[in-house]
């Protein structure tokens, strides 16, 4: 399991960042003593920091600066301050990315992945390839493989984020404003029409795989997939 | 030296009055002076006169030469005007007026530059809240979940809206210019705002020339798409089907972007008025709590990062707005 050393002073925020990281199959610790990040990271070597600019002793370039002295490990910066200096600023300093608030979990979770498949190569990304299960289903998202029961099938980008996007939130209604958001990109704008495409598509790829009935359509609401088992939140190894 | 001789005639003129006088006393008191000696002495007094005015004019020149003048003065305000007493008295004065006057700029800019600090800091902070109501949002499944999430939506927009007019002001230090492709920056100011698109139903429509490249800064570039792309999306009758049009092409001498929708319009007699701060006009009272201050921002920085930004409209049909650069052109 990959570590995450995690350093921000907002208690809140962080504890919302340790459960959505954990739950995707990281070890998180969060600092609470400001004055000794250092002494925290040299004790714990994780393979990432994630750290606010705005610390409470010493703001976070300086520990970044710290850090660098004993590790090349991968260095996220969270912060509010979104201008092109303040970037330039943190990489100067010997971040390796800049994440802006507010943000999204998938951009946090996208980054992170990017900097560790970056730092230890794509033999370590191999060994801990992303997966969604729900019960028996399996997906692979940077694969596009679904599968179910010892069958399988292989589904475009767009299906990928559509399933990913339910199998996530396995149980649970997803909008339809949601799911298109999710899909929308930068070269594609989806409409109604098209997430009906698409809809239509992963059913008939679920009937291949002898799982048509666990994709209901909840009017005037969204989307849900079944819950089919303990592990429907996990993403893990 | 016209305004010393103005400011001398009275002396003149009662000097000429005394010489007249002066033959009358004699004339008076029967003394029978010869009117040689009489114009003799009036000839020695008025000699003595004009040596007195030309070295008072000599002494005086700066001063009067400045009174003249008054821009000089304000453009150099610490010269010195000469040595007779009132020059220097005045000059006292004025370089004390213009010491206070320095403070208090000074102390002005000052405190000007607080509040800047002040505010950035205070947008800054309130960006952590807003993170965190973002992401336990994203825990929440049901139909309230939307309605907050626009909501929240519009509160980062209007910070952002805070932030880049109070980073106006320092715009010389703030930007960064670069050759960019215009299709990407529009795809990503659309990307960054679907939301509101997707809540809207309404359907953005690129037709674009490939690699249109221009000089210019993302980030102001970024903000004055999202303006007019929220005011495009906003100002559409929400009746899905309805299509905010993008097109770009060159033209003989500039390159230019325009983003068009099929909304409401603007009637005639506010379209003068929309790059206006503070204007929000009949239509954006009825519609949407608006600022009146994007279109303001939006001219600001064109006129900043030097490309042309033009407004058509007509009622009930739509909006049009064009932006243009001149061709590889770099910007001061």
């Amino acid at each position: 399991m990959q570590s995450i050393l995690l350093v921000e002073d907002d208690a809140k925020l962080a504890g919302l960042l340790k459960a959505y990281l954990s739950r995707n199959g990281f070890q998180v610790q969060v600092t609470d003593d400001f004055r000794h990040v250092l002494d925290e990271f040299v004790k714990m070597e994780p393979d990432l920091v994630l750290m606010d600019v705005n610390l409470p002793q010493y703001d976070g370039y300086y520990w970044c600066r710290q850090i660098r002295t004993h590790s090349i490990c991968p260095i996220l910066f969270i912060s509010a301050r979104d201008s092109g200096m303040d970037q330039i600023m943190a990489l100067e300093h010997g971040a390796d990315d800049y994440i802006t608030k507010p943000f999204q979990y998938e951009v946090v979770l996208a980054k992170v992945r990017s900097q560790l498949r970056r730092a230890y190569g794509s033999y370590a990304a191999v060994q801990q390839e992303v997966k969604v299960n729900n019960g028996p289903m399996i997906l692979y998202p940077e694969r596009f493989i679904l599968e179910y029961d010892e069958r399988s099938t292989e589904l475009t980008q767009k299906e990928a984020i559509l399933v990913e996007a339910l199998m996530a939130k396995a149980g649970r209604v997803v909008s339809r404003e949601k799911l298109l958001e999710q899909m929308w990109e930068d070269q594609h704008f989806i409409d109604d029409n098209t997430l009906n495409v698409y809809i239509t598509r992963v059913r008939r790829k679920l009937k291949e795989l002898g799982a048509e009935e666990i994709l209901e359509t909840v009017r005037g609401a969204g989307y849900r997939v079944l819950d089919l088992g303990p592990s429907a939140q996990g993403k893990g190894k | 030296m016209k305004l010393f001789l103005k400011d001398h005639q009275m002396l003149v003129g009662f000097y000429v009055l005394q010489m007249l006088l002066v033959p009358c006393v004699y004339w008076l008191s029967g003394e029978d002076r010869p009117m040689k000696i009489i114009l003799y002495g009036m000839l020695i007094s008025t000699v003595v006169l004009l040596v007195y005015l030309v070295v008072r004019y000599f002494q005086l020149r700066a001063y009067y030469h400045l009174l003249q003048q008054p821009r000089k003065w304000v453009k150099e305000p610490f010269q010195t005007l000469g040595n007779s007493v009132v020059a220097e008295a005045i000059q006292e004065l004025l370089h004390e007026l213009e010491r206070n006057r320095q403070n208090e700029i000074g102390q002005l800019r000052t405190s000007k530059e607080q509040q800047v600090v002040f505010m950035n800091r205070w947008v800054h902070q309130m960006k952590t809240p807003l993170s965190i109501i973002q992401l336990t949002l994203e825990d929440v499944d049901d139909e309230t979940a939307g309605s907050i999430q626009d909501e929240l939506d519009k509160m980062r927009k209007g910070l952002e809206m805070v932030l880049h007019s109070s980073r106006l002001e320092q715009f010389e230090g703030d930007f960064r210019v670069e050759l960019l492709s215009l299709q990407e920056v529009l795809r990503s100011s659309i990307a960054e705002n679907r939301r509101l698109f997707i809540r809207r139903g309404i359907k953005p429509d690129i037709r674009m020339e490939e690699d249109l490249k221009i000089y210019s800064d993302s980030k102001w570039l970024r903000f004055m798409f999202t303006q007019i792309l929220t005011n495009a999306v906003n100002y559409s009758d929400s009746k899905s089907g309805k299509k905010v049009i993008i097109t770009g092409y060159k033209q003989e001498e500039r390159t230019i972007l325009d983003i068009q929708d099929e909304g409401i319009g603007i009637s005639s007699e506010d379209i003068h008025r929309v790059f206006n701060p503070y204007f929000t006009g009949e239509r954006g009272r009825q519609y949407h709590e608006s600022t009146g201050m994007g279109l303001y921002l939006v001219r600001e920085i064109s006129a900043r990062l030097d490309n042309r930004v033009e407004l058509f409209s007509e009622l009930n049909k739509g909006t049009l707005v064009r932006f243009s650069w001149v061709h590889t052109k770099v910007p001061q």
